[in-house]
């Protein structure tokens, strides 16, 4: 029972990791909290179920689908609602306010397409195989989402840390008037970086969908205060603290989840959200050159 | 005349408690604060003395000062950790403890009677007491923003480092700016509570914290007029696109990002930059023209 609790912990971990490294990503390069994101993640979701059911694709094309999808509504909001406030440096706030926005207007096309009704992937996407191992019930699913979650993290830090895409993003990162003087297409390089975020949020829309098995318009509000709490506690834009403390969430969240209450397990999360934030607003990973954008001494 | 007003009161009422709700948002981010805890503390204010007057059967009037006081405490009690922290990291921190408290309602049966809501509240909130209170607090705004008070929020909003610079105290200022912002939430969510009959925790959810938050950034965060303004077209524009009804969130989203964009300071205050400009350009010219 309590190893079936810890895996089931570990899977909603990882789902958690696989919505909030998108959003960490755009949070450590542009500094700015994405509120469409769960849109995208949406949209993401929408392409690939689309895919599936309209275009008769197989899964794999599908999440191709979702992540294409994902990508190119993340850039649309990039184009819509940030680029004109990053030419003007405008303070912080004004990107929330203009992202709550373009939030209020996916969420409303995508009400309008889907006719407000919950969709769900046809019964043979994905072929059903469980494994019982030392007694746990195990879905070739999980395993599916558990191994993407950690494909991505590695993926990602390598592509930052080991390419030269990785060396534009980092740099426009540290300072992005900087960066321009070095010759870095800087738009090129922010267009990339929410096209990144927008395809693992399409990525993990089509897997998520598929293991809730439901797809509808307001599926990324949720995720969204999750990820809050798992970008904070993971420290700023901190990719590989996104994958553990999106593990460690999980873990409390199914743990207070059967020993306690299901309503437990939410206010716990924001609660330790809130107090994270006041007493160590770098979160378990971040670093002390991040300390001076979060605090004031 | 008298008809019109009948018809329209629902709408009136609406605007006026929505003007409080805004103007606690707007007095946090005149002071470069960006929280976003209005909906919050409107909750704690609303479920306080809906509480209060249904089930410890207290006057009106006691209940809705102790829910008022009740919300100002607890914005006093994160108001120094919260103005340590910096832009978006107060937004995030603020809405967690809007997403806390609702889940805690929702989840708090024996208190709040959970998903259901409190029902059974007198409506002793009419639109001439909420129009009193509108104006009394809309003279208590504009008095502390005439005085050095308001100059300094104005300084940190614009630039911390020369707020900083000029030796204003940036921590003090923004824990005072939240306290009060504290206070007219738990008034807001209090008439709110006193108005409606009836309330239940997704009214005082993101919705709310969505609505108070357009109306401040369309107002505008310096001069008092913009959070109502932005009460008065962000609750009659619906009205008016009724026929529209179920577009009514992409004009919103529009208009917050056109706004956002194109007008930064909101309506009220390019308006007032605009005519403040053009009187001082009048009176140079005319200068110009008598010493020519």
């Amino acid at each position: 029972m309590l190893t079936q609790q810890l895996f089931n912990g570990v899977v909603i971990g990882s789902v958690y990791a696989l919505f909030a490294l998108g959003f960490t990503l755009l949070f450590g390069v542009n500094h700015i909290l994405n509120m469409a994101f769960g849109s995208v993640f949406m949209w993401g979701a929408f392409a690939g179920l689309y895919a599936v059911t309209v275009l008769d694709l197989p899964f794999w094309l599908a999440l191709i689908a979702g992540m294409l999808g994902g990508g190119i509504v993340s850039c649309l909001v990039d184009l819509v609602a940030f680029m004109p406030l990053r030419r003007r440096q405008a303070p912080d706030f004004s990107g929330i306010v203009s992202s709550i926005g373009a939030n209020l207007i996916l969420l409303m096309i995508a009400q309008k397409v889907s006719n407000t009704q919950i969709m769900r992937f046809p019964f043979d996407t994905f072929p059903i195989v469980i494994f019982q191992v030392f007694g746990l019930r195990i879905q070739l699913l999980q395993l599916i989402i558990i191994g993407t979650a950690l494909l991505m993290v590695v993926v990602l830090v390598s592509l930052l840390y080991r390419t030269g895409l990785g060396r534009r993003i980092r740099s426009v990162a540290f300072s992005e008037g900087t960066s321009k003087l070095l010759g870095i297409n800087s738009s090129l390089v922010n267009a990339q970086v929410f096209f990144l975020s927008g395809a693992m949020a399409g990525a993990a829309g089509v897997l998520i969908g598929l293991t809730f098995n439901s797809v509808h318009y307001l599926m990324g509000e949720p995720f969204l205060m999750q990820a809050f709490a798992v970008i904070i506690l993971g420290g700023l834009g901190s990719i590989p603290g996104a994958l553990l403390a999106g593990l460690l969430i999980g873990l409390v969240q199914a743990m207070s989840f059967a020993y306690i209450s299901s309503a437990a397990a939410d206010a716990i999360t924001f609660a330790v959200l809130f107090l994270i934030i006041l007493v160590r607003p770098t979160g378990l990973f971040g670093k002390a050159s991040t300390i001076l954008r979060v605090q004031r001494r | 005349m008298m008809d019109l007003f009948l018809a329209y009161e629902a709408t009136v009422d609406h605007i006026l408690v929505y003007a409080l709700l805004a103007m606690s948002q707007y007095i946090v981010m005149r002071g470069g604060t960006f929280s976003v805890g209005t909906a919050g503390f409107a909750a704690i204010g609303g479920y306080g003395t809906a509480i209060l007057i249904t089930r410890a059967g207290w006057p009106p009037a006691a209940a809705i000062a102790a829910g008022t006081i009740i919300a100002m405490a607890v914005s006093a009690v994160m108001a120094l950790p919260l103005s340590r922290l910096r832009g978006v990291f107060q937004a995030v921190a603020t809405m967690a403890f809007v997403q806390v408290l609702v889940t805690v309602i929702l989840n708090w049966d024996s208190l709040t009677r959970g998903a259901l809501g409190i029902s059974g509240i007198p409506k002793v909130v009419t639109t001439g007491w909420l129009l009193l209170i509108v104006a009394v607090v809309v003279v208590f705004l504009h008095v502390l923003g005439r005085f050095s008070i308001g100059k300094a929020m104005d300084v940190i909003r614009e630039d911390e480092t020369v707020a900083v610079s000029l030796g204003i105290r940036v921590i003090p200022h923004q824990a005072l700016s939240l306290v009060i912002s504290g206070a007219l939430g738990g008034l807001g969510g209090a008439m709110f509570a006193c108005n409606s009959y009836a309330i239940t925790a997704e009214d005082f959810g993101f919705g709310m914290l969505n609505n108070a938050l357009a109306m401040t950034v369309l107002g505008g965060r310096k001069s008092v007029w913009g959070p109502l303004i932005g009460a008065v077209v962000l609750v009659i524009l619906p009205e008016v696109f009724r026929p529209f009804a179920e577009y009514r969130y992409v004009f919103q989203g529009a208009l917050l990002m056109l706004v956002i964009i194109y007008l930064p300071n909101g309506v009220a205050d390019t308006l007032f930059a605009a005519i403040r400009e053009r009187r001082v350009r009048s009176s140079t010219s005319a200068a110009a023209a008598r010493t020519s």
